[in-house]
């Protein structure tokens, strides 16, 4: 292991760079598998105000995942207005041997979350309880996620949608 | 020894060290979906793990020290975790005598699973888990805490290999032939 002919200052960043490249192999393959994603990547959820007293929650259900419909909930936290009635789209149907007839969400899902008062000019959280499956074989928890929405006043239009963990700027697109 | 020997000495420790773990690791993922590397302090963690069965008993898992002990973290609401049972109840049978014992730890509620476990006739103890045995089996990499996670340990306790996701019978079969 002769590093003779080079000199001094090239040798020492040799020396740097194998050390820097070997690290960077083993920590690359140490990293966890990137085919499976965390809950809140799989399963992103996102909400606006519609108007006063009803809002839009949204899941954008990564290809490969699926949620389950009736472990879906949401309500107001802290309790600015209580959720009315709720009317969840449905879902794909699919025959469990267990549960008996079990309803699916693929892609994206849009609920309306009506309240049971207006919320108009406030502040609030919404609370998205779901629960969900990758298509390679695992599930996951219950899974919490929650947005802050600042609600339009009476009178005017919806408000921007609000992702509850922004999408992470890449380098490249 | 001089200076550039040193220095290539760090750098040779360095990189058997990063390549030795991008080996382990390599080899870790070669089975998918992958986790990461058993702690042995959690191995230690889940033989003094005692956890109520349906009934509300508590179950210490150190009462089967000795064997090649399978602990599956599973729930009824899991379709993968149950769709991998009947081979678990199949092994259980069949090596149960020879010093193999599966642990299920659900991460659900008792009735729920003392119904399963009735229905399906399960021939191994289903133990309640709840947020803290979640939290044990991210110690022994399942960063996110999805299910079924399997980790089997060998006579000594040690872990022998961990599983994200079903456990396939070939691999089991190999599990058991080398560790019974």
């Amino acid at each position: 292991m002769s590093s003779g002919s080079l000199p001094k200052p090239n040798r020492a960043r040799r020396e740097l760079l194998l050390a820097l490249a070997a690290l960077g192999a083993g920590v690359g393959a140490a990293r966890a598998d990137p085919r499976l994603l965390p809950p809140e990547q799989a399963f992103r959820f996102s909400a606006r105000a519609l108007d006063e007293r009803t809002l839009e929650a949204r899941f954008a259900v990564e290809d490969g995942y699926y949620l389950y419909r009736d472990k879906m909930a949401f309500f107001l936290d802290p309790k600015a207005a209580d959720v009315a009635a709720l009317t969840l789209p449905a879902g794909k149907v699919k025959e469990d041997p267990f549960f008996g007839k079990v309803e699916t969400y693929r892609g994206e899902v849009v609920v309306k979350v009506p309240l049971a008062a207006s919320v108009g000019g406030r502040s609030i959280v919404l609370v998205a309880d779901s629960q969900g499956c990758a298509d390679a074989g695992v599930c996951y928890p219950a899974y919490r996620q929650k947005v802050t929405l600042a609600v339009p006043a009476a009178g005017q239009g919806p408000g921007p949608l609000v992702d509850a963990f922004p999408r992470k700027k890449k380098w490249f697109n | 020894m001089t200076t550039s020997t040193l220095r290539w000495t760090l750098v040779a420790v360095v990189a058997v060290i990063a390549l030795a773990g991008g080996i382990y690791f390599g080899q870790e993922r070669a089975t998918p979906p992958k986790v990461g590397p058993a702690q042995p302090a959690a191995a230690a963690a889940i033989a003094n793990l005692a956890l109520p069965d349906p009934q509300g008993k508590e179950q210490r898992l150190d009462q089967w020290r000795g064997k090649v002990l399978v602990v599956n973290f599973w729930a009824t609401w899991c379709a993968p975790c149950r769709e991998e049972m009947p081979e678990f109840m199949k092994a259980q049978k069949e090596f149960g005598d020879k010093g193999l014992q599966f642990v299920g730890i659900a991460v659900d509620q008792a009735d729920k699973v003392q119904q399963y476990v009735t229905e399906i006739g399960l021939n191994y103890p289903a133990l309640i888990g709840g947020f803290g045995a979640m939290e044990l089996s991210k110690t022994l990499g399942n960063e996110l805490m999805a299910l079924p996670f399997t980790v089997v340990l060998d006579r000594n306790g040690s872990v022998a290999y961990t599983q994200l996701g079903v456990l396939k019978p070939d691999k089991l079969a190999s599990l058991i032939k080398s560790l019974l």
